[in-house]
């Protein structure tokens, strides 16, 4: 009894393709729904079970005991699946969540006949499904530190890295593959803002509103970005020598 | 504020930067700021959970009001926006107690930072208002919206630079004028290159 039904289930082969093709590093922080971890049939509706228990009780009041119950399953099974336990669930639930978000996403860039429209649908999506995910509500409003930890400082970095990562590829049909990364992790700065701290009059989910802020603020900084880096006497040259190890520019080269 | 909670306020601070957000009780703060722990209860009768969210509060509201002053004489919106980006980026970077506390227990700090990220937001799409007010929006672009944009753009970055090296004055200005301005404000030729 997965909470979010068939919405949140759009992951098929040729789209799990497309994220193996986002970067060398893309299967490490964009973990794949398919693949090795999934040979057993029990993984992902353990996976479900756990956020429809996620949406209800959060992750200090889900035991392995409610998992099973909710998947169907004994508790042996649980185990077997994932020695770890609940530790090694939760993770597992977010690294699910962030594949099955980056499918869909990947979808709407793929179907997007120009810029504009790739940057709308792609935020509006990423904006809908951050909205309306009922486990990610429930720990918003009781566990923050759980979201939080994610959203800050270098762990935003983190994200950031692999959302652009990601997404970036689909931009490249419009601009060279640096200013892409570039484009593509500033759309994912105004879906998370936006997120994290919604805001009265901007709702991002609304394509009408979200093609405004499109139109309005984006575009015109991807032309100037792009006769930025065109010019010759300037020389950008990012994630060079940055420590983290999230991105570097020859990846999407 | 008055002098006694701005009292306790700084010896908290003071504690949480030997201690640790957790570790920081009622007792440290008053022995701290040479006080009883009747007058921390006073003013913060929430005790320590009242204390180690105001005590948060109160960092980044100074935080912020270094980042005014170091904003305060430029002459241009573009500089406005450089100075601040440079100046934040580098102050959080060397920020030891926000980088320590953040290592160590971020589950303390970041719900109560992102409380004060909706104050701070509005903060500083009011200060730069007058600024875009007198540097010239772009047509048909809304003050409001301009600002609020701008402001939740500045906190991205400072908090997570990404791809961008906000320690090199280049790449700075070429993100003001790209991703912060190139909408927000009417063109000015002459200016694309920073250098």
């Amino acid at each position: 009894m997965p909470i979010q039904g068939a919405a949140l289930r759009v992951v098929d082969d040729e789209n799990a393709a497309a994220a193996g093709d986002a970067g060398p590093d893309a299967a490490s922080s964009v973990a794949p729904v398919t693949g090795r971890r999934s040979a057993s049939p029990y993984r992902e509706r353990i996976i479900d079970a756990t956020l429809a228990c996620l949406a209800r009780h959060g992750t200090l009041k889900t035991t392995v005991d409610d998992i099973a119950r909710g998947a169907g399953v004994s508790r042996a099974t649980v185990y077997r699946v994932f020695p770890g336990g609940r530790d090694e669930i939760l993770g597992a639930v977010v690294d699910t969540e962030m594949a099955r978000l980056f499918s869909a996403l990947g979808v709407k860039l793929g179907e997007a006949d120009d810029l504009e429209d790739a940057l709308v649908s792609g935020i509006v999506e990423a904006s809908s499904r951050l909205r309306n995910h009922q486990a990610l509500a429930y720990l918003v409003e009781h566990e923050p530190e759980m979201v939080l930890g994610h959203l800050a400082f270098d762990e935003s970095d983190r994200l950031l890295g692999a959302a652009s990562r990601f997404t970036a590829p689909f931009l490249a049909r419009w601009m060279s593959p640096m200013e892409a990364g570039r484009v593509a992790e500033w759309a994912t700065r105004i879906v998370l803002s936006f997120a994290v701290s919604p805001s009265a009059e901007t709702d991002l989910t609304d394509p009408v509103t979200t093609a405004h802020l499109v139109e309005t603020f984006v575009l015109p900084g991807i032309a100037a970005l792009h006769t930025a880096v065109a010019a010759p006497s300037i020389d950008i040259t990012p994630f060079a020598d940055r420590s983290s190890g999230t991105e570097r520019l020859s990846d999407t080269d | 504020m008055d002098d006694t909670r701005q009292r306790i306020l700084e010896a908290t601070y003071a504690c949480v930067a030997r201690w640790g957000l957790a570790k920081t009780t009622v007792e440290d703060a008053a022995r701290e700021a040479k006080v009883s722990r009747a007058t921390v209860y006073r003013a913060f009768p929430g005790g320590r959970d009242e204390l180690i969210t105001a005590v948060v509060a109160w960092a980044t509201l100074v935080f912020f009001a270094k980042l005014r002053e170091q904003v305060e004489g430029a002459t241009s919106l573009e500089e406005v926006m450089e100075r601040g980006l440079t100046f934040a980026h580098r102050s959080i970077v060397e920020h030891e107690v926000l980088q320590r506390v953040m290592q160590t227990e971020p589950e303390k700090l970041l719900p109560a930072l992102t409380f004060e990220s909706t104050r701070i937001r509005q903060g500083i799409a009011g200060f730069l208002s007058p600024y875009l007010e007198q540097r010239g929006l772009a047509d048909g672009v809304d003050l409001a919206e301009a600002a609020d944009f701008l402001a939740r753009m500045v906190l991205s970055y400072i908090a997570a630079p990404g791809r961008w090296d906000l320690d090199d004055p280049v790449q700075v200005a070429q993100l003001v004028r790209a991703e912060l301005l190139a909408g927000v404000v009417t063109a000015r030729p002459g200016e694309v290159d920073p250098s």
